[in-house]
């Protein structure tokens, strides 16, 4: 990352809290990125889908419309919110149903947190919050390597209006967050919980998770068609009180998202536009390599939408379609993919289109997503 | 939920391979065989409630 600091002038004692730190450690935390889209509709499993990057919907119960919302607080500086909508409702839940809204965070970003010594650091979340549905919510935080968690709740006094929520999670001087590139803390915003995540006393210190514990009098958001949930906002910083929101921008706010997802091509409307260069390997096969633009969290999958003679193949003055791309090898900095079912003169050179067979929107697409 | 997965090798060199996930929506994934890989912890949760992976050996 290009940027470290960005010193605020004229600061009195509270520099640490002003200016462009990175302090916040939810990434997308404004929602202003949504690369793989902007709307997804029936959503009822748990996914990363189109809307906001790095947000994860976990959950079982109800179906939903995610999408990006330009729905915001008025005059806090924020364009994007990320929008539940519920479409079909689960008025009674079963034991062991929810459904929640999260975002997960690597390791080794977390370190600083000090967490299983003397010196462990508290987290404070802050973030702007709508719904027609009133009442208590709950955060829960997960620690993936010692399975220890910690709950918080917020209430939702008036309906329909943007209100900023603040809550403090006490340090955790036992588990301890490996210093690596896999999930070291999961953000969970509970929509709905069944008994089995209820059936307790809302786990308000850290502690070996225990499910009864999590989202102690979470309302059920998907108990109706008509209700909606917006946040935006998210700040997750170290401390006890929360600062004014880390706006980052656009451009460094996409770089941290590619390290989690980056889109090679995105097909466009209404006309024939480039993937990539390739060349053919065999009489059937055409092959190329991609550098990511930023390295990635891990070898990621390739994330394609492949059909009937979606791609073409243009080479020695001709072209021909061509209906997959597959991955033949992944690492943190490249890719090979290759297209198959063409008929070639080996070492031709080329490139590949969408052609408009396929959809708009559609995408070649690279995940290592936690 | 996954509908299928193909171990699929590679024509450069047929001792690596990746896995190809078919979900029910008819999505394609090609996942490297990497356990840090999300959608390879996916796959092996899949083998674990007792499917299989179609493995039709190296080569073209």
């Amino acid at each position: 990352m290009a940027l470290s600091t960005i010193p605020f002038s004229g600061l009195g004692a509270d520099a640490s809290n002003q200016g462009v730190n990175f302090r916040n450690l939810i990434i997308n935390g404004d929602m202003s990125i949504a690369q793989r889209g902007t709307s997804q509709t029936g959503v009822n499993t748990s996914a990363y889908g189109q809307w906001c990057d790095r947000w994860h919907y976990n959950g079982n119960s109800g179906t939903y419309t995610i999408s990006q919302s330009t729905d915001v607080p008025t005059g806090q500086g924020f364009s994007k919110s990320l929008k539940m909508d519920c479409t079909t409702a689960n008025a009674s839940m079963g034991a062991s149903e929810f459904a929640m809204m999260r975002t997960l965070l690597e390791a080794q970003n977390l370190q600083h947190l000090k967490y299983g010594t003397s010196n462990a650091e508290s987290l404070t979340l802050s973030f702007w919050v709508k719904s027609n549905k009133t009442g208590t919510y709950c955060v829960w935080l997960y620690q993936d390597d010692d399975g220890r968690s910690i709950s918080q709740s917020y209430t939702i006094n008036s309906a329909s209006t943007w209100e900023k929520k603040t809550v403090t999670f006490a340090s955790d001087t036992t588990g301890v967050i490996d210093n690596d590139n896999d999930r070291g803390l999961r953000v969970n915003f509970y929509l709905g919980a069944g008994s089995n995540f209820t059936s307790g006393t809302l786990g308000t210190s850290w502690q070996s998770d225990v499910a009864g514990d999590r989202a102690v009098g979470q309302v059920n958001l998907a108990d109706s068609t008509s209700n909606e949930w917006y946040i935006t906002g998210v700040q997750l910083e170290v401390g006890t009180s929360a600062s004014d929101f880390e706006f980052l921008p656009y451009d460094v706010n996409l770089q941290r998202c590619q390290r989690y997802f980056e889109i090679l091509s995105i097909k466009q409307a209404s006309q024939e536009n480039e993937i990539m260069n390739m060349i053919s390997f065999n009489a059937s096969q055409i092959y190329g390599t991609y550098q990511f633009r930023t390295e990635k969290r891990n070898d990621p999958s390739l994330v394609v939408d492949n059909g009937t003679n979606y791609f073409r193949y243009y080479r020695q003055g001709g072209n021909e379609n061509f209906s997959s791309i597959g991955l033949d090898n992944s690492s943190l900095h490249q890719a090979s993919l290759y297209g198959t079912g063409l008929s070639l003169t080996s070492g031709e050179g080329g490139f590949v289109r969408w052609v408009n067979n396929a959809s708009t929107n559609d995408k070649v697409a690279f995940d290592s997503e936690l | 939920m996954i509908n299928s997965v193909e171990k699929i090798y590679s024509v450069i060199d047929s001792s690596k391979f990746i896995y190809k996930i078919i979900y029910e929506n008819n999505k394609n994934i090609f996942v490297p065989h990497n356990e840090a890989n999300r959608h390879y912890q996916e796959i092996l949760e899949w083998v674990a409630e007792g499917n299989t992976i179609t493995d039709n050996g190296g080569g073209e």
